[in-house]
């Protein structure tokens, strides 16, 4: 690039990876999808539009180099054929269209992927089961072979193999996947290498298999592609595991010679929320006290992650040393097009990642395409053809009325004035963003307020532009007659939910006795926010719901000086197992000394107590007894609890009553010049921001299809009855008789 | 019964902008234009007594200014005033507020309203002075910076409210037809709905020239004339850094540079 001076040229500067030359400072690390080769179309655009928005070089997600790693129902990319290689091409094609470089991670998870699909058994230096939950909630389940010299040397032909097919396929780098615990590391690591022989041992000993196994791939590819291998330079486990002060750096001095670049980062699998850190619990550039020893121990340039999304701190670590490429998943992920914003100085564009690590939870759970809570057309590009800084024009000049500012509204009001259409977006808070007002005042979730920042600062910009268009807040809650007066054409619900105030729960589909939040003891998560009520001393959370209130207002209480135990039938925040949130938002609820009653539901509460049973205390033995008898044994673990404040965290409920009340009237819609009425969001079905983010984004490109507010069917990526995968193959069925 | 508002268009800068040739403004490429703020509240205190009186009363939105205005006075229409007049002559570009108000006081000639609403103030110049210029030429009576206002339609008096220094409150009586000037907050003012917008590009509007109302180019001469406008160099800052010695070395160096030595 030329030069322009400014301070953000360093970022611009083209810089040799070997053979190769990345265009600028701008890496999208391997990160998973849900494409792997399965969604070709889906790989190629999601990873193509990146190209696009500036990335210099994308790579794949963790791609698996041999059937012996099959990290089913987790999706990953695989290169195991020339079937594999044909679909992962559109993806390297496209990149290539933009300029930007294609690199592909090796994969070899060892006991780390569990062969769900191919039912094989992986290799490594010793016999271990993984500590990773390779099915989720399972850790420990799965065990691999322990490797002989014949075995290594097979399994380094197939980094060999796999790295020429890379090459073959229009890749130009190849990174050997030696972070979070995966292949190489497993040798290196002492956690899991206890062998005697050459491979194990003295320091040396356990770098030998990641050593050989890149200069075989090296004198296989030549200078055909650029040597990247991917290193956790601190496992986290102290003298456990490797250290960045001793293996960590010892190894960085003893691999650079074989490589062309480094990609590093700190963790492993099993917590690999110190990596992928999310917001709760880690600010951006978290990783540097680590990673800023590495160009000391290294002449080869250094890519980093650290969830950056900020110019700025982009320039400082670049100009202070620490790294010379910004390396980025997340960032990558929420604004696509984040590089050409930082280049024509659109700070204020830029969707910033909330670190919510939604995008995570997909993969985690497996077997599903992932989301992102910022970024509604993430996974969408392909199937549904949404780009993300590009709109179809409006198709009429019909007006439209949004009501709720929230993440569903504010997002369908954004996208529809971005179509061009004049909008009205009204809500009773003083501020756009709706939930997340609230959600970004839990500990630790300040960052989560990004997402109301974009919407706001884009709107403000989208109204300007169109005087008709108006953003109305701080307004009285808008009525059926309000709405039905209004003047526009198309009216758009997004009026979100509420936490039952009355303990209605997934368990009994009914109230909870004695529960009521009217009551000067008893609150919902929304009068907790309000802050009017006041909270005693001892408080109880009575929790029903898999996700992250139970812990976030165990916190905000137990921090305030308050005795609290949550009552939780489920795992308290399961959902944060998803989201990496989970182990230290567990070592945080013990650090506060949070009292936890697992598998345990609430039958009444009355002033001053809960009365509280085991879920399973009913007894195992089911029986038929009649009607109107259950059949087992009453429920006989009842017992009463004493507590000064209850907080009913249950079910939640629509607020959809003016969206069913403008339903009953639809008969005078068309005096009013309504043409239809939708409703989005929490008030349609409760959801997640990341869900009710997407819903009103597909109601604004929707507007015009032909039902609206049902959604139209995507284009589906799918095995096609008699074709082969690979050439030569037969798709017919043939028996092996 | 019957309201005058008089509304303004005032300018917004942008974040970036540049002078015009002759120094005397800011290029008008670089302003984005609006209704002034103080202005919706005035036309809300009208619509509130208004609809307090049934609808029986009509508000009437006055606005100097050329077509651009157009899109402020609409602004004012759509909140659901019943009608608008706007007066322009090129002899106006220069105006100032006591020109203003000379127009202004035509138009109460020719409408002879009960009450005249203005800004307290506008965002962009700030005089504060067309109202009370205007009840001047009026020789009406006239309260500046109202914050609170009992009027009845058609009532001989009013009662107004007003801050003072130091915190303190008036509270006066006030004999009608009056100019009013309204504060910021007297009221929530309004958004306009869909179909108020709809409707305000319906709802009639005069269109007057300087002519019509009896006025000539020379009565609206601006009493005071803009001989620059400039934005004055900000002062330097720099944060000095090092050891104690280091700092004062810097320092007296700065004071050397500045008295020129
Ligand atoms: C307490 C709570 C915690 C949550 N925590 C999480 C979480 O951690 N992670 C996650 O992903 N999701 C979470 N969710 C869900 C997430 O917040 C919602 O999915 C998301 O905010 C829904 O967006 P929405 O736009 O549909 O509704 P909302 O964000 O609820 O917005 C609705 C808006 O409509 C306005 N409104 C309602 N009625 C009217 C009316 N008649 N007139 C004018 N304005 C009106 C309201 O003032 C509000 O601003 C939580 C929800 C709640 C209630
Ligand atoms: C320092 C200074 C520099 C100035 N420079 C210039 C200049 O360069 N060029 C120039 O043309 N004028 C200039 N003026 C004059 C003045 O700003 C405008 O003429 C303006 O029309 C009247 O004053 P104001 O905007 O401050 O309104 P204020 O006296 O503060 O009063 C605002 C209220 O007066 C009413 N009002 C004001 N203008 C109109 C209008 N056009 N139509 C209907 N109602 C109206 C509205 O009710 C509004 O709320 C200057 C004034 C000052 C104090
Ligand atoms: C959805 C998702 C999937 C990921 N999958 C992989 C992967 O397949 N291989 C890998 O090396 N790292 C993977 N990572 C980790 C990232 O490469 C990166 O190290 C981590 O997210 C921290 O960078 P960030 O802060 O820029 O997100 C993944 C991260 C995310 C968010
Ligand atoms: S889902 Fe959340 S963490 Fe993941 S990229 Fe989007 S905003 Fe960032």
């Amino acid at each position: 690039m030329a030069n322009t001076g400014s301070a953000y040229d360093i970022l611009f500067t083209p810089i040799k990876i070997g053979p190769k030359t990345l265009k600028n400072r701008f890496y999208q690390v391997p990160h998973c999808i849900g494409a792997g080769t399965n969604y070709p179309g889906f790989q190629m655009a999601h990873r193509g539009l990146k190209a696009e928005g500036g990335w210099g070089a994308i790579n794949t997600e963790q791609c698996s180099i041999h059937p012996e790693c099959d990290d089913s129902l987790r999706i990953t990319a695989r290169i195991w054929d020339e079937g594999d290689m044909r679909n992962l091409r559109p993806m390297v094609d496209h990149i290539h269209q933009h300029g930007a470089l294609a690199g592909c991670e090796l994969f070899y998870g060892g006991p780390h992927a569990p062969g769900l699909e191919t039912r094989t058994i992986s290799r490594g230096p010793n016999q271990y089961n993984s500590d990773f939950a390779t099915v989720p909630g399972c850790p420990g389940f799965t065990y691999n072979h322990m490797a002989d010299e014949d075995e290594i040397d097979r399994l380094q032909q197939h980094y060999v193999n796999a790295a020429l097919r890379a090459r073959d396929t229009g890749y130009d780098i190849v990174d050997v996947y030696g972070a979070h615990a995966y292949g190489p590391m497993q040798w290196l690591n002492p956690y899991y290498n206890t062998r005697t022989d050459k491979y194990g041992g003295s320091f040396e000993n356990r770098a030998r298999f990641w050593i050989e196994t890149l200069e075989r791939i090296r004198k296989a590819v030549g200078n055909d592609v650029a040597l990247v291998t991917r290193c956790s330079i601190d496992t986290l486990y102290g003298d456990a595991g490797v250290e960045v002060g001793e293996d960590g750096l010892k190894f960085i001095e003893l691999a650079s010679p074989y490589l062309d670049m480094w990609n590093v980062n700190i963790g492993d699998i099993t917590e690999w929320g110190e990596d992928a850190g999310p917001s709760r619990f880690y600010r951006i550039g978290h990783q540097n006290e680590w990673i800023r020893h590495i160009k000391q121990a290294t002449n080869k340039p250094v890519v980093a992650v650290g969830r950056y999304y900020d110019p700025e701190k982009m320039l400082e670590v670049i100009n202070t040393g620490v790294v010379d490429i910004i390396g980025a998943a997340r960032p990558s992920i929420a604004d696509p097009f984040m590089p050409n914003k930082i280049r024509e100085g659109r700070f204020e564009d830029i969707r910033t990642c909330i670190g919510c690590n939604v995008c995570i939870s997909r993969w985690e759970m497996g077997g599903v395409p992932f989301i992102c809570t910022q970024n509604a057309t993430a996974g969408e590009e392909y199937r549904r053809g949404w780009h993300p800084e590009k709109f179809e024009p409006a198709k009429s000049d019909k007006d439209v009325l949004v009501v709720g500012a929230g993440p569903a509204g504010s997002e369908c009001a954004r996208v529809l004035m971005e179509r061009g259409y004049t909008v009205h977006l009204v809500d009773a808070r003083d501020k756009i963003g709706g939930y997340v007002n609230d959600v970004a005042t839990l500990p630790g979730l300040g960052e989560w307020g990004y997402h109301r920042d974009y919407r706001e600062i884009q709107l403000n910009k989208l109204v300007k532009k169109n005087k008709q268009s108006q953003i109305a807040l701080g307004q009285k809650r808008m009525t059926a007659d309000d709405v039905l007066n209004y003047g526009a054409a198309r009216v758009v619900i997004a009026t979100g939910a509420h936490w039952s105030p009355i303990g209605l729960n997934h368990r009994t589909q009914k109230p909870i006795p004695g529960a009521d939040a009217s009551l000067p003891h008893v609150l919902t998560p929304e009068q907790v926010f309000e802050g009017k009520k006041p909270v005693g001393k001892r408080v109880m959370i009575i929790n029903y719901d898999p996700y992250y209130m139970a812990p976030s207002l165990a916190e905000k209480f137990a921090r305030a000086g308050h005795e609290v135990t949550i009552a939780s039938v489920g795992g308290v925040g399961a959902y944060m197992e998803y989201t990496l949130e989970g182990p230290n938002t567990h070592r945080m609820l013990h650090e506060l000394d949070i009292t936890i009653l697992g598998e345990t539901g609430c039958s009444r509460i009355e002033p001053g107590r809960v009365e509280l049973f085991s879920i399973y205390g009913e007894g195992s033995k089911r029986q038929y007894k009649g009607s109107g008898q259950l059949p087992r044994k009453e429920n006989d673990s009842h017992h009463w609890h004493e507590c000064d404040t209850v907080i009913l965290i249950t079910s939640r409920r629509s607020n959809d009553s003016l969206f069913r009340e403008l339903k009953a009237r639809k008969s005078e819609w068309a005096k009013n010049g309504i043409d239809n009425v939708f409703v989005i969001g929490d008030a349609e079905a409760p959801r997640i921001i990341a869900d009710a983010t997407f819903d009103g984004h597909r109601l604004a490109r929707e507007i015009e299809d032909e039902s609206p507010q049902h959604q139209k069917p995507f284009k589906r990526e799918q095995k096609v009855w008699g074709v082969a995968y690979n050439p030569g193959e037969n798709p017919e069925l043939e028996w092996r008789l | 019964m019957k309201i005058l508002v008089a509304v303004k268009q005032v300018a917004f800068l942008d974040d970036e902008f540049e002078m015009r040739d002759d120094g005397r403004d800011v290029d008008a490429d670089f302003f984005e234009k609006d209704l002034n703020e103080f202005d919706h509240f005035s036309v809300e205190e009208a619509m509130l007594i208004k609809e307090a009186a049934g609808d029986a009363a009509e508000v009437v939105i006055a606005i100097i200014g050329d077509e651009d205005a157009d899109d402020a006075l609409r602004t004012a229409l759509a909140k659901g005033a019943d009608r608008g007049i706007r007066v322009w002559d090129e002899a106006l570009a220069d105006a100032d507020g006591v020109a203003v108000a000379r127009v202004l006081a035509k138009v109460v000639e020719r409408e002879k309203p009960d009450m005249v609403f203005t800004g307290a103030q506008s965002a962009d110049f700030g005089s504060a002075v067309t109202g009370m210029a205007l009840a001047g030429l009026l020789g009406w009576p006239h309260t500046a910076v109202v914050c609170n206002l009992d009027y009845a339609p058609g009532a001989g008096t009013a009662t107004i409210r007003r801050e003072l220094e130091g915190g303190l409150e008036e509270i006066m009586t006030i004999r009608c037809p009056a100019v009013l000037s309204i504060q910021l907050g007297i009221n929530q003012p309004r958004y306009a709905s869909l179909r108020g917008i709809k409707q305000a590009k319906q709802k009639p509007v005069d269109e007057l020239s300087l002519d019509d109302l009896g006025l000539s180019a020379a009565e609206v001469v601006p009493a005071a004339r803009v001989r620059r406008m400039y934005a004055p160099e900000r002062g330097k800052a720099e944060l000095i850094t090092g050891s104690a010695a280091e700092q004062a070395a810097r320092l007296a160096e700065i004071i050397k540079e500045l008295r020129g030595m």
